[in-house]
Formats: C-alpha cells, sequence, structure tokens
C-alpha cells in the first residue's frame, strides 16, 4: 500500500486515436486497479517532462483501462502529443468531487459543452445513457469552431443521436466542408423549452469564455444557480488541497471540485479567468 | 505547567544535542539564522531576542524535496529525531497553520508529517521585539502558551524552562542533574519581563491599529485601488512569500535522472506572474495588483473561511525582506481607511 500521494501509479499508453488536429484520446491501462467517478480526474505524469490534470473521457464502469483526451496546449501536453503507443505513464488521482449523477434521477440533463470540454463530458454522457431510463432526458448542446474540430465524430455525429431519451443539436463557428448544421457560438443553440427548467439540471464544460457566457444564459432562463453544474478548470498541481495554486475563493479545485454549482463560486472575483 | 530552572545555557544544549540534531540561532549580517550546533565547539551561544529571519516552515517543507520517483516508488526518507531552539510565538501559531493545510483533513502529506512527528520544539520569549513585528495585532505575544514542548524564559540568573509537552516533560525527567527548582521570585521576574516585551509591542503597532477584523477590512475593499497602488512598490522578488512562515504554495515538477525519474516539491509564490496560468493560456492574476490582492485574500478572508484562523502571524518578516518597500501593515491600514459605503465600482467608472 503506497501511502505517498504524490507517488503516481505506472501505466501505459496502448492506443491513441486521433481527434481532431490540435485533440488525440490517449487510451492508458494502469498497472493496478484505478476506479474514479464520472467527473473526477487525474494527474497523468509523462516521466521527465511533468504531469497535467486531466478528466478521464472514459466511463468509470470500464476499469480495466482509461481514456484521457488531451488538447495539445503546453509543454506536457505537446510531449504527450508525441508519444507512440507503449509509452509509460505515471497516473495520480482519481482527485475531486466529480457529477452527483445520482442526483440527476428523475430530471432533464441539460449538457453544453465546447471544444475539448467534451471530454468529461463523454465519460457523463457514457455513464447517463447505462442508466437512461433514470433520467427524464439527456439533452445536449455541443459546439466547436469548425466540423473538424468536434471530437468523437463517429458516435457524436451517429450513434449517440440515436440512442431514445437523448436528444443532441450541435453547432460550429464556422461552416466549413460540407457541414449543413447551425452555424453560431453554442449559447445560440441553448433555447428556455429545451428542458424543464424547475425539473432539469444543466452541466456546462468548455472553454472558460464559453462556460462565462452559457451559464448567463441558463441563469437567465431561469436555471437555479444551485442546478448548475460546471467543470472548473484551473492550474490543479497536486490534487489534494494542499499546493494552493487551483484556488477559487475558499475552495481548492482540485479536492472540493472540479465539478462546482454556480452557487458556490458565483460571488467570487474572477471566477472565468 | 512543570517549571525548572538552569543557569547556564551550555549544558542544556548538550543534553539535547546528544539525542537529536539540535539547531541553534546566530546572529548573521544582523539577524538570526539556525545552524546546526556542534557540541564540540565552545562559541557561545546566544539567545535570540526576536524570531530568526529564516521561518520554521524551512524544517518541515523544505525549500526543495523529492516527492516521489519513477518507475519505482520513493522509499520514504528516514527523518530522525531533530530539535529547533528559540522558535518564538510567531513561529508556533505559523506550525499551527501549517498543520491545518498538511497535517489534517482527509490528505496528510507524508513528507511533512515525517518531520513534524520527529521535530523537538525549544521556544523562547522575545525580550525586544523588532519595530516590524506586529504579532500583536494577530492575538500573538512575545511568549509562548503553547505549541511547544519546552519553553525558555530569559531571567537576570538564568533561564526558566517550562514542558509543554509530554515530550518536553520526559525530558526533564531524563535529565534531572540539569535542573533545579525555580524560586518564585524568579517566576516574578519572568513575568515582568514579559509584560515590558508584550508593552513595546504594543507601542511599536499603535499606529497599526486596524478599526475592525482584517477579513472584514479587506472583503470590504477587495475592489480597492489600493492594490494596484501598492503593488506599484513591489520589485517581485517574491521575499514576502518566501520568508513568510504560513505561505506554503509549492509546485511539484519532474526531472530525468540517469536511470529513473524524480516528482520535486518545491516552494513557489502566488506574488510569481505564471503561478496560477493554465497550459490554455488563461491566467486570472496576470496583473502584479491582483497578485498582491489574491495574496491578501487568501491570507484574512479564503483561509479563515475554510480554516477558521487568520493565515498571519504577525511576525513582520515580509516587512524587513521587502526589497520594494511594500508593508502589509500599511496596506491593510489603507484599507481599513477606505470609506464603508463607498462604491469602488462606481468610483472607478467615474475615473
Amino acid at each position: 500500500m503506497n501511502n505517498n500521494p504524490y507517488q503516481p501509479v505506472n501505466g501505459e499508453i496502448v492506443d491513441i486515436l486521433d481527434e481532431s488536429p490540435t485533440i488525440k484520446t490517449f487510451v492508458i491501462v494502469p498497472e493496478q486497479q484505478f476506479c474514479f467517478a464520472t467527473g473526477q480526474f487525474v494527474e497523468l505524469t509523462l516521466p521527465g517532462e511533468g504531469e497535467a490534470p486531466f478528466t478521464p473521457s472514459s466511463a468509470p464502469a470500464q476499469t480495466k483501462q482509461m481514456e484521457i483526451t488531451i488538447m495539445k496546449a503546453g509543454r506536457v501536453t505537446a510531449g504527450l502529443h508525441e508519444c507512440q503507443k507503449g509509452q509509460k505513464v505515471g497516473i495520480r488521482g482519481p482527485y475531486g468531487n466529480g457529477y452527483p449523477v445520482d442526483s440527476f434521477a428523475g430530471k432533464d440533463v441539460y449538457i453544453v459543452g465546447g471544444g475539448v470540454g467534451l471530454a468529461p463530458i463523454r465519460s457523463l454522457f457514457l455513464t447517463l445513457i447505462n442508466r437512461i431510463k433514470d433520467f427524464k432526458s439527456v439533452t445536449c448542446r455541443f459546439g466547436a469552431r469548425t466540423p473538424e474540430d468536434f471530437i468523437y465524430k463517429n458516435t457524436l455525429f451517429d450513434s449517440w443521436q440515436k440512442i431514445e431519451g437523448v436528444n443532441i443539436k450541435l453547432t460550429v463557428d464556422r461552416g466549413t466542408g460540407d457541414w449543413k448544421g447551425h452555424v453560431g457560438v453554442v449559447t445560440s443553440i441553448l433555447e428556455p423549452e429545451d428542458v424543464d427548467i424547475g425539473k432539469a439540471v444543466a452541466v456546462v464544460c468548455g472553454p472558460p469564455v464559453m462556460m462565462k457566457y452559457a451559464t448567463q444564459k441558463l441563469v437567465e432562463f431561469e436555471f437555479a444557480p444551485k442546478d448548475i453544474y460546471l467543470s472548473m478548470e484551473k492550474n490543479m498541481s497536486c490534487g489534494i488541497g494542499k499546493c494552493g495554486h487551483c484556488m477559487i475563493g475558499k475552495y481548492y479545485v482540485c479536492k472540493d471540485g472540479p465539478v462546482f454549482t454556480y452557487d458556490q463560486i458565483k460571488d467570487y472575483p474572477d471566477i472565468w479567468d | 505547567m512543570e517549571a525548572v530552572f538552569i543557569s547556564k545555557l551550555k549544558p542544556f544544549l548538550d543534553a539535547v544535542a546528544a539525542s537529536m540534531e539540535l539547531y541553534v540561532p546566530k546572529k548573521s549580517g544582523g539577524h538570526y539564522v539556525f545552524f546546526r550546533y556542534a557540541p564540540e565547539n565552545d562559541r557561545p551561544i546566544e539567545l535570540n531576542t526576536i524570531r530568526a529571519c529564516t521561518p520554521v516552515k524551512e524544517f518541515l517543507f523544505p525549500v526543495c524535496e523529492l516527492a516521489a520517483t519513477y518507475p519505482q516508488p520513493t522509499v520514504p526518507q528516514d527523518v530522525k529525531p531533530f530539535a529547533v531552539f528559540g522558535l518564538k510565538d510567531c513561529d508556533l501559531r505559523s506550525i499551527m497553520i501549517l498543520d491545518k493545510v498538511f497535517a489534517q483533513e482527509d490528505f496528510q502529506d507524508p513528507l511533512y508529517m515525517a518531520r513534524r512527528r520527529q521535530m523537538f520544539i525549544i521556544s523562547s520569549d522575545c525580550y525586544s521585539p523588532a519595530e516590524t513585528c506586529f504579532c500583536n495585532l494577530f492575538d500573538g505575544k512575545g511568549f509562548c502558551e503553547k505549541g511547544f514542548d519546552l519553553n525558555l524564559s530569559m531571567i537576570k540568573e538564568g533561564f526558566i524552562i517550562e514542558a509543554g509537552s509530554k515530550k518536553g516533560s520526559d525530558f526533564i525527567k531524563k535529565n534531572p542533574q540539569l535542573f533545579a527548582d525555580v524560586p518564585r521570585i524568579l517566576l516574578a521576574e519572568r513575568d515582568k519581563n514579559r509584560s515590558g516585551a508584550q508593552q513595546q509591542l504594543e507601542r511599536n503597532t499603535a499606529e497599526f491599529e486596524l478599526n475592525g477584523t482584517t477579513r472584514e477590512i479587506v472583503h470590504r475593499n477587495h475592489q480597492s485601488d489600493i492594490f494596484d497602488a501598492e503593488a506599484r512598490n513591489c520589485v517581485e522578488c517574491q521575499a514576502c512569500t518566501r520568508v513568510c512562515p504560513t505561505c506554503h504554495c509549492f509546485y511539484l515538477y519532474d526531472v530525468r535522472q540517469k536511470d529513473y525519474f524524480a516528482k520535486m516539491k518545491m516552494w513557489d509564490s502566488c506574488m510569481r506572474f505564471s503561478y496560477a496560468a493554465v497550459a490554455g493560456g488563461a491566467n486570472p492574476n496576470k496583473i502584479l495588483g491582483d497578485r498582491l490582492k489574491n495574496r491578501l485574500l487568501h491570507k484574512f478572508v479564503y483561509f479563515p473561511d475554510r480554516y477558521g484562523i487568520e493565515m498571519c502571524v504577525g511576525c513582520g518578516r515580509c516587512v524587513d525582506a521587502d526589497a520594494g518597500g511594500m508593508d502589509l501593515r500599511i496596506i491593510l491600514k489603507k484599507l481599513g481607511a477606505e470609506p464603508k459605503d463607498r462604491n469602488i465600482e462606481q468610483a472607478k467608472v467615474a475615473k
């Protein structure tokens, strides 16, 4: 039993899937059993380079391996994008609180996502559809810069849309190629009639600016702040509420989040920066 | 509390050093810093009149340490018992604050805990508070009442030693030859010394008395222009956070060794530009004034909201160390002087 929270579990990248020009999904097999709840995150170490926080995009029910979808954004992620199958990695966690899925039972689950924010949402989505009858609906509004930038295209454009109880609408900022769908930012496809607001919860994940305006729109729709779940991105380093980098007010995002209700954090300054 | 008397320090320190590593304060460049005690060295040991320049956190949470290795896990470092002599009340209160972060709640930091368990704390009274000391504004005193294993009070004829823990009591019991009883008159002398130091502190800090709690003052004025104005004096040396005994931010980084990879844990500073930046480029505190504001909000609003205690002991090290002349006492005083009914947002728009 290793009691050192800074010690990663060893793992191996067994497959790499290209999702978009800047995003890849890494399939990782940990050497030890590694369980997580949807929405929790892990610290993924590329040995010698460093580590960075990611929320797995696979369903928690899949315990032998996990999938982590990563956008090339900084030094560690650029290093990961250079990796081949067989690369050894380290995994710490899982950390944080995850989505309170049981409390969503009987409600419309209104999911608003953008860009690589669909990674944690995929994990949540797969968890929800495993027990779809528990929810009134799973209503998704997803956006990307261009059709090419959507991740999980194979399932997102096809099989997910055919699941009974699931309603998906997509939009892109720029309609390139043979895109025939909606063009505009994700907030332009949010309508108050999409769900029964008094009996719904909203889940928002994406770039900070998208989360800011999507949350504003949900508040305009009279979603109660306690019913809006936000997956917050901050500089999470230690993962255990010690190092101080990820604070929003009195909260450590790594420990008390990364999923917060808007009600918890709305009064703190600069939450979207 | 059990009290005994010694006339000289050296036999006492030699006895401590016989069973553990001992660190003692010595003057260096006008400040006290800690050195390893060597019994064979007959240089006289000086009891520091005020807190050392270096914060006690260095003993529990070194500037840089090995946190983990890959692919083989690190064998935990065996920490041997050690003692630190000459800590002051502000140091002991800073340990209580660090304990809130590293020793409580669901994740204990094993690196911190290994040192914390082995640390033998020998504190002492302050005799001549520095002009920058302001512990009395944060419920501190020039002498220790808890948090020590042994505490020394200097009097004319020698030193009164009190035990504050079982470890401290056991040390006194194991070394009866070192100690004598304390006549009541000496206790009265100690109390007079303590009272004199406390009065001096109060005189030193009279001009910095606040007209409310720090939480209320900082929270109420978190949009004040004072942060930007005061930050103009900051040269971004980060010394304030390094010498602060309660600042505990760190970062983890990986290094490649010959046949393994190491994960290191190193002090960080919230006054550093990229402290809160994420890989995507977002940075909530790009502006220096915002970083100063965040530092004060953390110390006086967020930390108390979470842990029920302010993250400042009023030791004044940050005032001593600041190369640009920023003074926490003055910033708090200025914030406290802001009108309570002032609508800062409107004032900013009017500008």
